[in-house]
């Protein structure tokens, strides 16, 4: 363990992958898989230069399109250059990109003008994400993502792998952040070879097997979990000592296609779309408009329309890509997430690190009784839709799950039932706290369905009346919380109660509450989250998902 | 109906200097289109005189609301929170937890500086926290960013 890490040898057989400790590069055919992108603006010129006249792109455009393709061999020699700049630029920045693993931290060094040093601890780890874009999966590589909460692009992202690499990296990376604080909370000490040797003594040959597989995901209870997870987390098989195996996972619910397709086609863009026809052919009807004048405008135009519906298109298809073969498994890592398809997401998000849920519930789902369920994670900035998803379409059954896989002990004995009637109840059902009737100015229809209630490890805010709407915040996971009136909500004697998350889709909001009750509401969970604070702490990590810990 | 009040604490209100320096602002923000249109005025036709009056009022009015609003911005130290209040119309109360601040900044310009104030801003991990108290004595901005550091530092606690 304690010899320093041997450069890698493909040709080796039975490589056994272990993340370096020292500074080493990424994988050289990095440049090759990121410069690909040139290629879109030699198609967008030939677009351009193909189109006819009456498409009625702008002349400039064409103009230059033209000249452009006039000389063919100009733009060969333009794309050859391009390319090979790209390619060159890029192998440059891969001569200066890199990483290492050390027992606090993953760092990562790049930049050739302007230098950059990164530190991500591991502690302070939120999510851990493999993402393969389309051209890095056809030829098995990956993107290995590190999520700290340190706003824009504090994140770690070691672009490119090997698959098996970066997984591999993912695993030790998490048992490392889980590992380090056992060994600190056992007093042991927390270095990387004593983790290493003490998963070594008291890993069993091969993971356990996951069990149960007949009963329904919804009971899966902490205890059944630990029947899964409880074998402690292996290393590999016989002879890979060095590399980390994952942790046992359990699936716990899919999304089947069917039922993906069929969301979207219960979308109000989709209905829109489909119904387009049927609304101009109505405008025209009532405003006696020439239909030729309406063909010129659309011809006119046809370089605006052409990336409206492509626009349109691209929504769909990223409902459907991001949906696609969506499976979340709960392992002691954490919640694990794997979805897409053309580009493959696999997010690891480590026990507590989930900062906010929201439930969702279209009206053209209700017959269905499909949910959302979208999180707040601090660390996840861009493309948040994509990331942020904990079941993109699923019934009240996953989403109770789903939720489960958040909070496995809402602090309620009868936590299925009060979720589900936080989820469709009106009034103080479920006892809730209801908003005043005094309230129907703002909401002549909704405020029945507002309400807020707190149990011992979370609050749940509910509205939503065409659209059903629940937040789910944790007490220990409260930033900070916020009261406001307005000055017709002061007449009206109400007050609109905010918790502030981290930066994320979900920002859990109670309007309307009566001013008395929001005050109430306002000191219980300030204590509540002082509290939720206090029983906190980082060594509960391991114990967050009901795992037991047999002492290594 | 008196607003959001917690038992057992005292409100801090912040400086009454706070008020001149916006009426500064406010006054050159008014006052400099005033005299342009009271120059215009004695030079063309009276009628201009009518805009003067818009500024005149206009500014009376924004004074009005500057003495209320700094009047209404308070806040308290409590023992595991930090409540910052303000606004008198559209009025707000934040409490922030001292274990989720990531820092607290202290801001003054040469306006505030010439009258000895600052401005505290607390900032969590989250965007939507809205807790800034302008108008903090000078000496008292920096005890308050010392005593808010150390009791965050004290009760930190993980995302």
């Amino acid at each position: 363990m304690t010899e320093p890490s041997q450069p890698r040898q493909p040709s080796q057989p039975a490589r056994i992958y272990r993340a370096p400790r020292e500074w080493t590069r990424l994988h050289p055919v990095s440049p090759l898989l990121g410069g690909w992108a040139v290629f879109g603006v030699v198609g967008t010129i030939a677009l351009y230069n193909v189109a006819p006249d009456w498409a009625g792109a702008e002349e400039d455009l064409v103009e230059a399109a033209h000249w452009l393709w006039g000389s063919l061999l100009w733009v060969i020699l333009a794309a050859v250059v391009i390319v090979g700049m790209a390619i060159g630029i890029g192998y440059l920045q891969w001569r200066v990109d890199e990483y290492r693993l050390s027992d606090e931290a993953i760092e990562q060094r790049k930049g050739v003008l302007f230098k950059q040093h990164k530190q991500a601890r591991l502690d302070r780890v939120q999510a851990v994400d493999v993402v393969q874009p389309l051209l890095a999966r056809i030829f098995g590589f990956a993107v290995l993502k590190v999520e700290v909460a340190g706003g824009e692009n504090s994140g770690i992202a070691l672009e490119y792998l090997r698959l098996g690499d970066a997984e591999a990296m993912r695993n030790e990376l998490l048992a490392l952040a889980a590992g380090v604080k056992r060994a600190k909370a056992e007093g042991r000490d927390a270095s990387v070879s004593a983790v290493v040797e003490a998963d070594a003594v008291a890993g069993s040959p091969q993971p356990a097997p996951v069990g149960g597989e007949g009963e329904e995901p919804a009971d899966a209870s902490a205890a059944s979990l630990r029947d899964v997870t409880g074998g402690r987390r292996s290393l590999g098989g016989p002879g890979a000592a060095t590399e980390t195996a994952a942790a046992p996972e359990r699936e716990v619910y899919t999304v089947p296609i069917g039922r993906l397709l069929q969301s979207i086609v219960l979308s109000w863009p989709f209905l829109w779309i489909c119904t387009l026809p049927l609304w101009v052919g109505l405008v025209v009807w009532i405003f006696p408009i020439d239909v030729n004048e309406i063909l010129a405008v659309a011809g006119a135009s046809l370089f605006t329309v052409v990336p409206a519906v492509l626009g349109l298109l691209g929504y769909f298809w990223s409902q459907l890509s991001g949906g696609f073969g969506f499976t979340a498994a709960i392992s002691e890592d954490g919640i694990r997430l794997r979805h897409g398809l053309t580009e493959t997401r696999r997010q690891t998000v480590p026990p507590g690190r989930v900062q906010a849920v929201q439930f969702q519930q279209s009206l053209l789902w209700r017959k269905k009784d499909w949910w959302r369920v979208t999180i707040n994670v601090a660390g996840y900035q861009d493309d948040q839709a994509a990331v942020s998803t904990l079941l993109p379409v699923g019934t009240r059954q996953d989403a109770l799950t789903a939720l489960w896989l958040v909070l496995p002990d809402l602090g309620d004995p009868d936590a299925a039932g009060t979720v589900s009637l936080a989820l469709s109840g009106t009034g103080d059902e479920g006892g809730f706290t209801p908003v005043t009737r005094r309230a129907r100015l703002f909401d002549p229809w909704q405020w029945r369905h507002r309400g807020v209630r707190a149990t011992d490890r979370a609050l749940m805010i509910r509205r939503g009346w065409l659209v059903r709407d629940m937040f789910v915040v944790p007490h220990e996971r409260t930033q900070s919380l916020g009261l406001t009136q307005g000055p017709l909500q002061r007449w009206r004697g109400v007050a609109t109660f905010t918790v502030h998350s981290t930066n994320g889709p979900v920002s859990p909001v109670a309007e309307h509450l009566d001013v008395a009750d929001a005050w109430a509401l306002l000191d219980a969970q300030a204590q509540r989250a002082a509290e939720g604070r206090r029983r906190q702490t980082p060594e509960q990590w391991m114990t967050a998902v009901g795992i037991r810990e047999d002492g290594a | 109906m008196s607003w959001y009040d917690p038992d057992g604490a005292a409100w801090t209100y912040v400086s009454r200097k706070l008020i001149s320096a916006r009426l500064i602002v406010l006054w050159i923000c008014m006052g400099l289109p005033l005299i342009a249109v009271i120059v215009v005025g004695a030079l063309t036709t009276a009628w201009v005189w009518l805009a003067a009056a818009v500024f005149v009022i206009g500014g009376a009015w924004g004074s009005w609301i500057v003495y209320r609003q700094v009047t209404a911005h308070a806040w308290i130290e409590r023992d595991d929170d930090l409540i910052v209040k303000k606004g008198r119309l559209w009025r707000s109360v934040t409490v922030v937890p001292y274990g989720r601040m990531q820092y607290v900044e202290v801001e003054a310009g040469p306006l505030s500086r010439a009258f000895g104030i600052a401005k505290v801003q607390l900032h969590t991990a989250s965007p939507g926290t809205d807790a800034s108290i302008s108008g903090v004595p000078e000496s008292e901005a920096a005890r308050l960013r010392d005593r808010l550091s150390s009791r965050g530092e004290a009760q930190l606690a993980g995302l």
